[in-house]
């Protein structure tokens, strides 16, 4: 994925439009907007910084996982099988881009509490429940089962700027190749040999 | 609450919230803590009492504290503690699989060692071996190896977290592993206090100690130095350590209560103090670095800080 920091306006639908395809329980973020302060007032900036799990050729949190719950697919795509975790947290330690969360109990948004208090609130516990599970490490999944079909991941068919670009990094004609290419794209924490399969093009 | 997410949401340098008292899981999360502290003390135990000391019954209670504390604990901590097995399936690149495996060869190795003297306790005779044959210090000699690497394994762990400059240095598993053995004395003059069969020499026993209290005190400022000579992190690590609420734990149990008074409790030993008050100076000089090793630990854990994503 690559995501053009210059078009990002920090509209945080990228979270929302995660949060509705995933039903992730409050304090989850998956897909989450960190704010970047920089220089001095009159000279300072706000930059929004999206974040999602790196998706790493070299990810820490698979080398450090006891279990084998978190592998990573043939297609690049990293993910956690919730029925191997334990719950240790080594990974949510060892991840660099603090993308991964641990869920000890589904709550409900509005009332905080363990019973939901709607049929969506229901709804949503349900799905928590059949896809990720309490006790477990869960994180971004680059939406696999949109991607399976064909579809983009939620975030990047959400964003309404059009900042989210979904390719296959290893195919030099695709668009992220061609947008990395010509924008000089970077990645975060490059210096920690995790090799993160997300890009950012720069805001200036 | 709130707070603490506004600032997990900038891009600054965010204190890690999962493993330690005061996590995502309040008290849960400190059975963590806890398990690292028995694995330490126990096996140091272990190996004081087996190598240096001769000593079996205290090398039974550092085990106990490895096989009953550390595995309650740690069991305690996990989201799904039922399927615990599957901590043991990656020893290759884990260090989790690594330490916990060495757990089980500790336990096992510890137990065949000293099966023999444990025997007689419930009214049997172990005859296939002694602990002093070729097969007993078979098992002594894997155990022993399994000990050390108990009490360093934890190190390791928190140094394979290369984004925690607080942690990521080959400082900590020299850190722990001093600890641990001096928490092995430590227990071994607690437990000698308690034994009156005991014929544990207490000279021996604080001559090592003041050793390992002066090793301690040169690895925490070694460990200060480090901190201060690095990242935008690390510094604010440092911080957390010396200026905040860990301050408590940091300076007041970790340095003054269990590495100042124990050494100067040392010296007044060493000075030539006999009977009742050397033996009280002994107990409460032990007691303190026991508490100086929790909150080292918990310090450390607590001053860790992810480095900010951009």
């Amino acid at each position: 994925m690559v995501i053009d920091l210059k078009r990002c306006t920090g509209c945080f639908g990228c979270v929302v439009a995660c949060k509705a395809e995933h039903h992730t329980p409050p304090k989850v973020f998956w897909a989450k907007v960190l704010r970047n302060e920089s220089g001095k007032y009159p000279n300072s900036t706000r930059q929004p910084i999206p974040v999602i799990c790196m998706h790493c050729k070299e990810p820490e949190c698979e080398k450090v996982c006891p279990t084998g719950a978190t592998v990573k697919r043939e297609d690049g795509i990293v993910v956690v099988d919730h029925e191997k975790c334990v719950g240790c947290r080594y990974c949510v330690v060892a991840c660099p881009y603090g993308a991964r969360y641990f869920t000890d109990k589904w709550k409900d948004y509005f009332t905080g509490k363990d019973e939901p208090s709607s049929k969506y609130a229901e709804y949503s516990k349900k799905k928590w429940m059949e896809d990720s599970d309490r006790g477990v490490v869960t994180k971004c999944t680059f939406c696999v089962e949109r991607v399976e079909k064909g579809l983009l991941p939620a975030c990047a068919l959400a964003c309404p700027a059009e900042a989210r670009t979904f390719g296959d990094l290893d195919d030099p004609d695709s668009e992220v190749s061609k947008l990395i290419k010509k924008k000089h794209g970077f990645r975060l924490k490059e210096e920690l040999g995790t090799d993160p399969s997300v890009y950012y093009l720069p805001a200036r | 609450m709130a707070e603490t997410q506004q600032k997990e949401m900038m891009c600054a340098p965010r204190a890690q919230l999962e493993w330690g008292f005061g996590g995502r899981r309040k008290l849960r999360d400190g059975a963590l803590l806890i398990a690292l502290f028995l694995g330490g003390i126990g096996a140091g135990q272990f190996v004081v009492s087996t190598w240096i000391f001769n000593y079996p019954l205290s090398a039974v209670i550092g085990m106990i504290f490895v096989a009953v504390g550390k595995s309650a604990a740690h069991l305690a901590y996990l989201g799904r503690p039922a399927r615990f097995f599957r901590l043991f399936l990656k020893p290759k690149t884990s260090w989790i699989s690594r330490g916990l495996i060495a757990m089980i060869v500790l336990i096992v190795a510890g137990v065949a060692y000293l099966a023999p003297y444990l025997t007689p306790w419930v009214g049997m005779t172990w005859t296939a071996w002694t602990m002093t044959d070729t097969i007993g210090q078979m098992f002594l000699y894997v155990a022993v190896v399994a000990a050390f690497i108990v009490m360093v394994y934890d190190g390791f762990v928190l140094n394979s977290c290369k984004s925690i400059s607080s942690w990521h240095t080959m400082l900590l598993p020299v850190m722990f592993f001093t600890y641990a053995i001096a928490g092995g004395v430590a227990m071994s003059a607690l437990t000698t206090m308690f034994d009156s069969g005991s014929t544990l020499s207490t000279e021996n026993l604080v001559v090592l100690d003041g050793f390992l209290l002066g090793a301690m005190f040169a690895l925490v400022i070694f460990y200060v130095m480090n901190l201060y000579a690095s990242d935008m992190t690390g510094k604010e690590s440092l911080h957390r350590l010396l200026m905040s609420k860990t301050a408590i734990f940091f300076i007041g149990l970790a340095l003054i209560a269990g590495l100042a008074v124990p050494l100067a409790l040392t010296l007044v030993h060493q000075a030539g103090i006999q009977g009742t008050i050397a033996t009280t100076l002994l107990a409460i000089s032990a007691l303190l670095e026991l508490a100086g090793d929790l909150s080292v630990r918990h310090s450390i854990l607590k001053a860790g800080l992810h480095a900010p994503v951009i």
